[in-house]
């Protein structure tokens, strides 16, 4: 992955989101502002329509009606020429907005000598004039305003046209064919005719301004343009050349639709470049003609876009400040983060006593910053004293080492202990738990012809245990040496230990004194695990405990002595509850009944093979499990007086 | 090592179950030194279910009888079986205190 | 460092240049001649060839004159107001009985007339035009139809047809008459699509006539043969010129029409132009020009056999143009 700091991550998150937010402010305002425009300018443009079709409509549907008055009245047949001369002029000077009319009827129709009968008031030069059409040049009646209301039989607006006579005022011709009964039947006999000047109907249009480059046009029923900005577009070109010469499929079909009848609202493609456009086209319901207003699409969302614009450069500025604070607050949170990651792996290279850099900060950083030195000051402290600590330990150790060579110097070690006395052979071992331990044994002549042999225990095991152990092993050699028997030299020694026993620590006792030449053997035992016995022939037996408590803690105890004798090559073996005690993995003992069957399986052994081989099977017993008590052997075999 | 302690009158009877040695010992030393404060100075130790005692746990047991002694009060052993009894026995502990077979006989006794 | 007999060389030279350039001027013909309607692309060859100083290269300095609504071109070249005129070959034949007119070349080969149907008014064939109104303009724009209905029999009622196509637009008449190259493409102009007319082309029913033509009075054909000659080849050039650079040609119509002051618009006149040249080049004929024998017998045939025609002109004596 690769690694990105977090200014870098912050700033990209940060921007992102922002930019996204502001993407969707800025769109969302663009595309409903541009809806509402739409909409509004749609809105707009239909009433603007409406108000101007309206306009239209009435002028045309006024002249309409004139026009069709005068057809309805002509289909009187008394009335004479002169009537319909006065007629003709009488409508032309009531009807401003009618330019002029004429009363044209079929041929030989009202006089059988005149093929053309057709007066024609009209305006001009702000008088009324009059003229008689038809002529060889001039035969009316294969003229559209004649031919289209005789075959049709119906009243018709005629498509606009240049007056040429007019100075090129566009005019349109209302033409309403009326009937006279001949023989019975109902016969064509002429139409009559009223023109309008659509040079109001340019003017008003061209007054419709939209925005800055809209406009207004209007088509006849064919798409010619009646009106346009661009007057060379008027009566030359029809919406659908236009489109032929812009290549224009769409505005084709926009045609088609204009003059179909619908009233929509459509968007025009960009045609001949000049952008895309709307527009809103409604059907006159005179005439057929179609109106067209145009909006520039830019224009109409010129403000909107401008505002858009704008919003996205403000944006963009805003982007940019928020780049810089953003980076700012980062590297006010990276920059001391860099400052303590440096000094922690400075402090891990083992530079305790380093600097920390100055974070004062009022913020998380500033805590951390602080966190860091407690952390650094206590790591020092601690540091130190596991340092003075196990210098400590180490000195213990050392001085442990020290007390285990004088415990063990005070023991004797020496084996064979007496290689020239035969009479007897002694053998012991001692495995203290810790590097001191409670258990004891000695050995020694108390006089000539008696020699006595102890084991003892002391509760518990390291230093306390060995205190006590060396101070009961002192004891029993002076009380000892004394000559007293077993049981007194226990009562002397214990009433010395329970004076002032303020910790309750106890030892047990086992101390024999054999005569060597008889193998009499006095001995007493104080709360000690019952020794064995093994005869040179026979069962190995135990040594029954005298019911003596173990030393130590009744002052006033009186130790009781027991005697037996032994014969040569009988073993008296000692030992302490480490051996009987002593637990495998599964905490399970050794146990007496495993010491005894052990010794029955012996041979004969020797003192030292004794003591060795047991040594052996509890090693084998316990199997590498943690040493918990102590372990001590002593293993006495008497020989008896030897014949030198 | 787990103590379960049931009052019966003035006396406190107290099952210790488990072992007690030189790890468990301390544990035993507290928890006297907590009866006492209390007040208990009767006990009636139920050994019925101690597997195991070492050195360290007799003299534990020594020192709460002397303390209990000092505060006027005694502790007595009910339940001993197995190796805890032939210690007991051997160490002659046994005939410094009043041991009972069972519970009841220690509390009538 | 230049001699004098060098100066005097040098201008002889340049005032002879002068003269040899202005000399052609000097010689040009004055001739007129009449286009048969309102300028538009229809005359195209004619303009370009006046505009690009064909015919002045031809030696003519020519005036054209347009036709229209009231003017008839052979009566110009009756009454003397033009020393050309082109019409139609039938116009042409018939005239010819009763004026000495030649034709000198013939442009248009084949027949653009057509009548024009509303594909609404199901009039799949001719014959279904029983009984239907159509509308057919005056004089020789009327001899194919009345030709045809007569070899087909069928009786149809005859409107006369101005130069507005409002009443056929209105279903006053369910026929229309329209040149292939104008009114069609009006319609067009008018909205309506292809799919929404059908058309049928008196080419297509043996009345395959040729149409515009040059004539003059068989008097000036006979004094000035090489001018006449000279005028239908700079004609030719004109058209050749037209269809080779449409847009310009283009120009030079709107321009026409615009001083007229005739409607006009490009879309309408790009379509003609470009129906002129598949009327006027083809390899009917070994040159444009060249009027075949045959065709003008087919035109002579079919006109006596409605009557338009009464005397038999023979082909030489009609017949002054190129041959190849």
């Amino acid at each position: 992955m690769k690694r990105h700091g977090i200014a870098f991550k912050l700033t990209t998150l940060t921007l992102s989101c922002a930019f996204i937010i502001l993407a969707a402010i800025v769109g969302y305002n663009y595309y409903c502002s541009r809806d509402v425009i739409l909409r509004q300018s749609e809105e707009n443009s239909r009433l603007l329509a409406h108000q101007t079709t309206s306009s239209i409509d009435a002028v045309l549907s006024s002249v309409e009606k004139v026009a069709q008055n005068i057809a309805f009245s002509l289909e009187d047949a008394t009335l004479t020429k002169e009537e319909i001369l006065d007629l003709n002029r009488r409508v032309i000077s009531n009807n401003p907005e009618i330019y002029g009319m004429a009363i044209a009827f079929e041929p030989y129709f009202l006089d059988k000598e005149k093929l053309y009968f057709a007066p024609y008031h009209y305006r001009s030069a702000g008088r009324i004039s009059f003229s008689m059409l038809g002529s060889p040049s001039y035969r009316y009646f294969y003229m559209d305003w004649y031919q289209i209301p005789k075959e049709l039989e119906r009243a018709v607006w005629t498509e606009p046209y240049n007056d040429e006579g007019g100075g090129g005022v566009t005019m349109a011709t209302y033409t309403v064919p009326f009937f006279r009964t001949v023989n019975g039947k109902r016969v064509f006999a002429g139409v009559v005719t009223a023109d309008i000047s659509l040079e109001w109907l340019e003017d008003m249009i061209s007054h419709i301004s939209i925005f800055d480059t809209g406009y207004a046009f209007l088509l006849s029923r064919h798409g010619t343009f009646i009106t346009h900005p661009d007057r060379n577009l008027i009566m030359n070109e029809t919406i659908f050349t236009l489109a032929e010469e812009s290549k224009s499929e769409q505005l084709r079909k926009i045609g088609q639709d204009m003059l179909g009848g619908d009233n929509s609202f459509v968007l025009l493609e960009d045609v001949a470049g000049k952008g895309e456009r709307y527009l809103y086209h409604a059907r006159l319901k005179y005439g057929g003609w179609a109106l067209g207003i145009i909006f520039p699409k830019a224009e109409m969302f010129a403000d909107v876009t401008r505002l858009s614009r704008i919003m996205t450069l403000i944006g963009l500025a805003g982007f940019a400040l928020l780049v810089g604070v953003i980076i700012l607050i980062a590297r006010r949170i990276t920059t001391p983060l860099t400052k303590l990651s440096g000094a922690a792996h400075e402090i891990a290279s083992g530079n305790l006593d380093l600097k920390l850099p100055e974070i004062t900060s009022n913020d998380e950083v500033g805590d951390l910053a602080q966190s860091f030195t407690y952390m650094k000051n206590s790591l020092k402290e601690f540091i130190r004293d596991l340092t003075s600590t196990t210098a400590a330990k180490e000195r213990i150790e050392s001085e442990l080492r020290i007390a285990r060579d004088i415990q063990m110097g005070i023991l004797p070690k020496l084996f064979p202990a007496f290689p020239e006395r035969d009479e007897f052979e002694v053998f012991a071992s001692i495995e203290p738990a810790k590097e001191v331990g409670g258990d004891l044994y000695d050995f020694f002549f108390v006089d000539e012809d008696h020699f006595c042999f102890l084991v003892g225990d002391v509760s518990g095991k390291g230093v306390p245990a060995a205190f006590f152990m060396a101070v009961t092993k002192t004891l029993l050699k002076v009380v000892s040496e004394r000559g007293l028997d077993p049981g007194e030299v226990l009562t002397k020694v214990n009433a010395d230990l329970a004076t002032d026993n303020e910790s309750c620590m106890f030892v047990t006792l086992f101390l024999a004194i054999i005569d060597i030449h008889t193998g009499e053997t006095r001995y007493a035992n104080a709360g000690h695990n019952p020794p064995i016995h093994i005869p040179e022939t026979g069962k190995p037996e135990w040594i029954p405990p005298l019911g003596d408590p173990v030393a130590g803690i009744m002052e006033d105890m009186e130790y009781t002595t027991k005697s037996l004798t032994l014969t040569p090559g009988d073993i008296l073996f000692i030992y302490t509850d480490g051996v009987t005690e002593a637990m495998d993995p599964a905490q399970k003992l050794y146990s007496e009944e495993r010491l005894m069957e052990h010794v029955e399986t012996m041979n004969k052994p020797s003192a030292p093979e004794l003591v060795k081989d047991l040594d052996t099977s509890i090693k084998k017993f316990t199997l590498g499990a943690e040493q918990s008590d102590d372990i001590t052997m002593l293993a006495f075999q008497f020989n008896g007086e030897q014949d030198k | 090592m787990e103590f379960t302690n049931t009052k019966n009158g003035d006396k406190l009877v107290v099952a210790v179950t488990g072992r007690l040695d030189a790890v468990t010992a301390p544990e035993f030393d507290t928890q006297c030194k907590s009866w006492l404060n209390d007040g208990e100075n009767r006990i009636i130790a139920d050994l019925s279910n101690l597997e195991y005692i070492s050195s360290a746990g007799l003299r534990s047991i020594l020192s709460a009888a002397k303390q209990l002694k000092t505060a006027k009060g005694e502790i007595i052993f009910c339940g001993l079986n197995g190796m805890v009894e032939e210690v007991f026995t051997v160490s002659g502990f046994a005939s410094m205190f009043a041991m009972y077979p069972t519970l009841d006989d220690a509390l009538a006794g | 460092m230049i001699s004098m007999q060098r100066i005097t060389q040098l201008l002889l030279l340049s005032v002879l240049g002068i003269c040899i350039t202005a000399a052609p001027s000097l010689a040009l013909e004055k001739k007129s001649i009449i286009l048969q309607w309102l300028p538009q692309a229809q005359f195209a060859g004619f303009y370009m060839a006046k505009d690009k100083g064909f015919y002045e290269e031809a030696g003519i300095d020519l005036t054209i004159i347009s036709g229209g609504p009231d003017v008839l071109a052979s009566e110009y070249l009756e009454a003397g107001k033009a020393d050309f005129a082109t019409m139609f070959l039938s116009t042409g034949l018939q005239r010819r009985g009763t004026l000495p007119i030649v034709n000198i070349g013939q442009i248009v080969q084949h027949s653009a007339l057509m009548l024009i149907t509303k594909t609404s008014s199901n009039i799949k064939s001719v014959e279904d035009l029983r009984g239907k109104k159509v509308g057919l303009w005056a004089n020789e724009f009327q001899m194919q139809a009345r030709a045809l209905f007569k070899r087909k029999g069928i009786p149809v009622t005859i409107v006369p047809q101005s130069d507005s196509l409002d009443l056929f637009m209105r279903n006053g008449v369910q026929a229309a008459s329209g040149m292939w190259y104008n009114e069609y493409h009006t319609l067009l102009s008018y909205g309506l699509d292809k799919n929404e007319l059908r058309t049928f082309s008196f080419s297509d029913y043996g009345l395959d006539f040729p149409e515009d033509g040059i004539y003059c009075l068989e008097k000036t054909a006979n004094t000035y043969p090489e001018l006449c000659e000279a005028l239908v080849q700079a004609t030719i050039r004109g058209w050749m010129y037209a269809f080779n650079h449409p847009e310009e040609a283009l120009d030079s119509v709107l321009r026409r029409m615009k001083k007229s002051g005739t409607p006009a618009n490009r879309a309408h006149q790009r379509w003609m132009l470009k129906r002129m040249e598949d009327i006027i080049v083809t390899d009917k004929v070994p040159a444009m020009g060249v009027l075949n024998k045959k065709d003008f017998q087919r035109v002579r045939n079919a006109l006596i056999e409605t009557g338009f025609l009464n005397n038999v002109p023979l082909f030489p004596e009609f017949y002054r143009g190129p041959v190849r």
